[in-house]
C-alpha cells in the first residue's frame, strides 16, 4: 500500500511537471503566432489607409458606450478625452447606472446637459428603469447621458446598446484612456472586411505610472509598485501576445469589456449582454461564436494590437484579489454555460481548440499550480522524490515560465517598444523573475476561490475597487475612486 | 534522471540568458539605427519643409540632388506630405518624386512577387495621382491578395480617372470583393463623369453591384439618374438594393424623387424599406412630404415611426407643426413619444458632430 502511494505521488509529480511544460509551451506557441502577426501589421502600416478612413465620409459610424457607476472623480476627464478621439463619425453614450455620487452632476455641469424625451427602443431586454436621457448642448460631439436605476454593468450596456444610433458599438470602461487613433484602428477591420468582421478587440495596457495629459497618455513608464510591474509583464504575455495569437488562428474568445467594438445588429440578434454572468464581455464573444457557427456564417472575430486603451491596474493585494477572483469566476461561468460547445466539431476551432484550451490551461491551471505546491513537498516528505529532483523540478517549471515572459518582453521590444527607458526595461525583466516568488501562488489561490464560487452559484459581486489614479498632469483630474456596478 | 534535468536546466539557462541579451541587443541596435537615420534625414527634412512652405516654387533641384541614402531616410516624411498636400505644392512634390524615378520603380514593383511591395507601390502611385498608372492599378483589382486589391481601389480613387469605373464595378462581382463602402467612396471620387457608367450598372445582375452604384449616384448628386433609381426602388427584387435606392434618391433631392419615396412608405412594404424611405424624405427636405411622413408616426415598427418623426423635424415649420399637432392630439401614445423626442431635439442647439448626425 505504502509503495502504491509513493508510486502515485511520483506519477502525480511527473504529471504536474508535464502539465507545466505543456502550459508554457502553449504560451510560447501563442507568442510566436503573435510575433508573426505583429510583423505583418508593422510591414503594412504604410498602406493601411487609416488616414483615408478618417477622411472618408462613408466610414462606418460608431457609438461609444460608457457604463459608469460612481465614477464622479474621473468621469469628466474620461468623456473629454473621448470627445477628442480621431474618428470621423461617432457618438458617446454614457450610461449612469444608478450612481450614488456626483457622476451625473459633474457631467451635467461640464457638458451643459439638457434633458430630452427619448423613446428607448426595446431591441434588447433590460431589467432596470431609465430615469432620464440628456444631450450636450455645447460642441462636445454627440454626447448622450442616460440616467437609470442600478442594474449592473451588463444591464447598463444593454440600455446603451438600445439607445446607440450607429451600426458599430464600442464598449469602453469609464476609467479607460484611449490613444487618439484607438477607435480608428479598432473599427478599421469592419471597413476593410464588413461582411465578415463581427467583433474586434483592442489591447488594454496598464496606465499606472504613465503621464496623462489632457486625457492622453503622453509618457509611458513602468509603475512604481512591483505588484503593478508584475501585472505589466502579465498583461503583455497573457493579453497582448496570447489574444493576438488566438486572433491569428481564428480562435479568439475573449474581448475585454474595457475596449471592444461589435456590430450592433449582431449584438441585438443574440440578445445583448448576459446579466447572469460576471464575465459578460467574454460571454458575449463566446455567444457570438455560438450564434454565427450555428448558422454556418463566414465571420471573423479579431484583435488589434495597437493603438491601445490604457487602464488602471489594481495596486493593492486586496483589490487585485477581488479582480482575479472575479475574472476566474467569469471563465468558470462561461465555460459551464457553453459546455456543449467544448469538443463539439460543429463549432470548429472554437469548440475543438480554443474552449478546450481555456478549460485545460486557464480554468485548471491554478488548481494544478496549487496541487504542485502540495504534492511536491508531500513527495519529498514521503520519500517519493528526492531533494535533487524537487529543486530541479521547481527550477524547470518556473524557469520555463520565466523564459516565456522574457520572450514576450523581447517581442514587445522588437515590435512596439512602448517603454523607452532602460530602467523600465530592466524593471520589466526583474518583474518577470519576481512573479514566480509568491505572486503566481497567491494568484492561484484567488483563482481557485473564484472558480469554486461560480460552481457553488454564489451571488456575483463586483465589489468596490479603490484606485490610486493616473499620474495626470492636466487640470481635469482622472483620479478614480471606485468602479463596478 | 537527475542528469537529464541538469541538461534541461543548462539549456534553459542558456536560452534565458540569450533572450535577455537579445532584448538589450535589439534596443541598442534600434537606437543606433534611429540615430543614424535621424542624422541622415535631418537635412532632407528641412529642405522638404522649406519646399512645401514655398508652395513648391523653389528648392526642387535641392530635393532631386539629395543622395539616395539620405532620401531613403527622409522618405516616410516625404510620403506623408504627399498624402496630405493638395494643389500646387502637391504637384511640385510629385514632380520631385518623378525626377527621382519613384514612379518608374513603383510601376515595376506592381509586378513584384511580394504582396507588401505591390501594395506599397500601388499606394505611392495613388499618392502621386499618376494617370498613366490607371491600367496597371486596374489590373491589381483582381490581384490574389485582398490587401493589394484594397490599396489599388483607394489609389484609383485618389487618381480620379473615370475610365476606371467599369473595372471597379466589375471587381465588386468577384468571389472576395473589395469592401462596398470603399468602392462607393472611390466611385464618388471619380466624379460626375462616371455617372453614365454607374447608371448603366443599375441593371447588373449582382445585387451588391447595384447597391454600390446607387449609393455612389446619390453621393455624386447624379440627378440625371433619378428616374432609373426610382425604377429600381419600385421594381428591384432585392430589399438591400431598394433600401439603397431610397437613400440615394433622398440625397439627390430632386422633385421627381418624392413620389417613389412616398410610395415606399406604404404599410405593405417591408419595415426596413419604409424606414429608409422615411429617412430619405427627411433628406429631401421638401414640405410636400409632411402628410406622408405624419401618416407613418403611428407605424407599428419602432424604426419607421422614429425615423418619420426625426425627418418631419428636418422639413421645417410645417414638419414641426405636424409633430406638435400629433403630440397634443394623442398624448400617451408611442407616436406622441416619438414626436416629443423629435421636437426636443429641434430645441437643443446642437453643434459639431451632433448637428451633422
Amino acid at each position: 500500500m505504502e509503495q502504491f502511494v509513493l508510486h502515485l505521488l511520483r506519477v502525480a509529480d511527473w504529471a504536474v511537471l508535464t502539465y507545466f511544460v505543456a502550459l508554457n509551451s502553449s504560451y510560447l506557441a501563442l507568442i510566436v503566432l503573435a510575433s508573426a502577426e505583429f510583423a505583418k501589421h508593422l510591414r503594412r502600416q504604410s498602406f493601411a489607409g487609416s488616414d483615408d478612413m478618417f477622411r472618408s465620409p462613408l466610414t462606418i459610424a460608431v457609438s461609444v458606450i460608457v457604463p459608469a457607476h460612481n465614477e464622479g472623480p474621473g468621469i469628466v476627464a474620461a468623456v473629454l478625452a473621448m470627445t477628442a478621439l480621431r474618428y470621423p463619425r461617432y457618438e458617446i453614450v454614457v450610461v449612469d447606472d444608478g450612481s450614488t455620487d456626483d457622476t451625473f452632476d459633474k457631467l451635467k455641469a461640464r457638458f451643459d446637459l439638457r434633458e430630452v424625451p427619448r423613446v428607448v427602443p426595446a431591441d434588447i431586454p433590460y431589467q432596470s428603469h431609465v430615469l432620464s436621457v440628456h444631450v450636450a448642448r455645447g460642441d462636445f460631439g454627440a454626447l448622450t447621458v442616460i440616467r437609470k436605476t442600478n442594474g449592473g454593468k451588463a444591464d447598463a450596456l444593454n440600455v446603451g446598446i438600445n439607445l446607440a444610433r450607429h451600426p458599430l458599438i464600442c464598449m469602453v470602461d469609464a476609467d479607460s484612456v484611449l490613444d487618439p487613433d484607438a477607435l480608428l484602428s479598432v473599427a478599421k477591420p469592419f471597413g476593410d472586411d464588413p461582411l465578415r468582421v463581427a467583433a474586434c478587440g483592442g489591447v488594454v495596457r496598464i496606465a499606472n505610472g504613465c503621464k496623462v495629459v489632457g486625457g492622453r497618455v503622453v509618457d509611458v513608464r513602468m509603475p512604481k509598485s512591483w505588484l503593478v510591474r508584475i501585472q505589466v509583464v502579465e498583461y503583455l504575455r497573457a493579453f497582448l501576445m496570447s489574444r493576438t495569437g488566438w486572433s491569428r488562428i481564428g480562435g479568439l474568445v475573449v474581448i475585454s469589456g474595457a475596449f471592444g467594438v461589435f456590430r450592433r445588429d449582431l449584438v441585438v440578434r443574440i440578445g445583448g449582454m448576459a446579466t447572469d454572468t460576471i464575465g459578460e464581455d467574454a460571454e458575449l464573444v463566446v455567444r457570438l461564436h455560438h450564434y454565427l457557427r450555428d448558422r454556418g456564417e463566414d465571420y471573423r472575430v479579431i484583435f488589434v494590437a495597437e493603438p491601445v486603451s490604457w487602464s488602471e491596474a489594481p495596486s493593492s493585494i486586496r483589490v487585485l484579489g477581488h479582480q482575479r477572483r472575479r475574472w476566474h469566476r467569469g471563465i468558470a461561468e462561461i465555460l459551464s454555460k457553453h459546455r456543449h460547445m467544448i469538443l463539439n466539431p460543429k463549432y470548429g476551432r472554437i469548440g475543438l481548440l480554443a474552449l478546450p484550451y481555456y478549460v485545460l490551461f486557464e480554468l485548471l491551471a491554478p488548481f494544478v499550480e496549487l496541487a504542485a505546491l502540495v504534492l511536491l513537498p508531500l513527495g519529498l516528505w514521503a520519500g517519493a522524490v528526492d531533494l535533487a529532483f524537487a529543486w530541479r523540478f521547481a527550477l524547470v517549471a518556473y524557469g520555463y515560465g520565466l523564459l516565456v515572459s522574457l520572450v514576450a518582453l523581447l517581442i514587445e521590444e522588437v515590435s512596439f517598444h512602448r517603454y523607452p527607458r532602460w530602467t523600465d526595461m530592466l524593471r520589466g525583466v526583474a518583474a518577470a523573475i519576481l512573479e514566480n516568488f509568491g505572486y503566481r501562488q497567491i494568484l492561484a489561490v484567488w483563482q481557485v476561490a473564484g472558480a469554486v464560487a461560480a460552481w457553488h452559484g454564489r451571488q456575483a459581486v463586483w465589489g468596490t475597487m479603490t484606485r490610486t489614479g493616473f499620474d495626470d498632469h492636466d487640470h481635469e483630474p482622472t483620479h478614480l475612486e471606485t468602479v463596478g456596478s | 534522471m537527475v542528469g537529464v534535468f541538469r541538461l534541461v536546466l543548462v539549456i534553459l539557462l542558456g536560452v534565458v540568458l540569450l533572450v535577455g541579451a537579445g532584448i538589450i541587443a535589439v534596443r541598442l541596435l534600434r537606437r543606433a539605427r534611429n540615430r543614424r537615420l535621424a542624422a541622415l534625414a535631418a537635412g532632407p527634412r528641412r529642405s522638404l519643409l522649406a519646399f512645401v512652405a514655398d508652395n513648391g516654387e523653389q528648392g526642387a533641384e535641392d530635393l532631386i540632388a539629395i543622395p539616395e541614402d539620405a532620401w531613403r531616410a527622409a522618405l516616410p516624411a516625404a510620403r506623408s506630405l504627399l498624402g496630405k498636400l493638395r494643389g500646387e505644392a502637391h504637384a511640385a512634390l510629385v514632380s520631385v518624386f518623378l525626377h527621382r524615378g519613384a514612379a518608374r520603380a513603383a510601376l515595376a514593383d506592381l509586378r513584384s512577387r511580394s504582396a507588401v511591395r505591390r501594395a506599397r507601390a500601388a499606394q505611392l502611385l495613388g499618392d502621386l495621382e499618376l494617370r498613366q498608372a490607371v491600367p496597371e492599378l486596374c489590373r491589381l483589382l483582381t490581384d490574389r491578395d485582398h490587401e493589394v486589391r484594397v490599396v489599388a481601389v483607394r489609389s484609383l480613387g485618389r487618381i480620379g480617372d473615370p475610365a476606371a469605373a467599369w473595372r471597379l464595378i466589375a471587381s465588386l462581382d468577384l468571389h472576395d470583393p473589395v469592401p462596398s463602402l470603399l468602392a462607393t467612396h472611390t466611385l464618388v471620387q471619380l466624379g460626375a463623369d462616371a455617372e453614365v457608367t454607374l447608371s448603366a450598372a443599375l441593371d447588373h445582375p449582382e445585387a451588391r453591384v447595384r447597391a454600390v452604384c446607387l449609393d455612389a449616384l446619390g453621393l455624386i448628386g447624379a440627378t440625371g439618374a433619378a428616374v432609373r433609381m426610382a425604377r429600381v426602388l419600385r421594381e428591384d427584387g432585392n430589399l438591400d438594393v431598394r433600401v439603397a435606392a431610397a437613400a440615394g434618391l433622398g440625397r439627390l433631392g430632386t422633385r421627381t424623387a418624392y413620389q417613389p419615396l412616398a410610395a415606399a412608405l406604404d404599410p405593405t412594404r417591408p419595415p426596413a424599406l419604409r424606414a429608409a424611405a422615411a429617412r430619405a424624405l427627411g433628406d429631401l427636405g421638401s414640405p410636400v412630404a409632411v402628410p406622408a411622413l405624419a401618416a407613418r408616426l403611428g407605424d407599428g415598427d419602432f424604426h419607421v415611426a422614429h425615423d418619420a418623426a426625426l425627418s418631419l423635424r428636418r422639413l421645417g415649420p410645417d414638419g414641426i407643426a405636424a409633430l406638435r399637432a400629433r403630440a397634443e392630439a394623442e398624448p400617451g401614445t408611442p407616436a406622441a413619444a416619438h414626436c416629443r423626442e423629435s421636437l426636443a431635439h429641434a430645441e437643443v442647439p446642437l453643434t459639431g458632430m451632433a448637428a451633422a448626425r
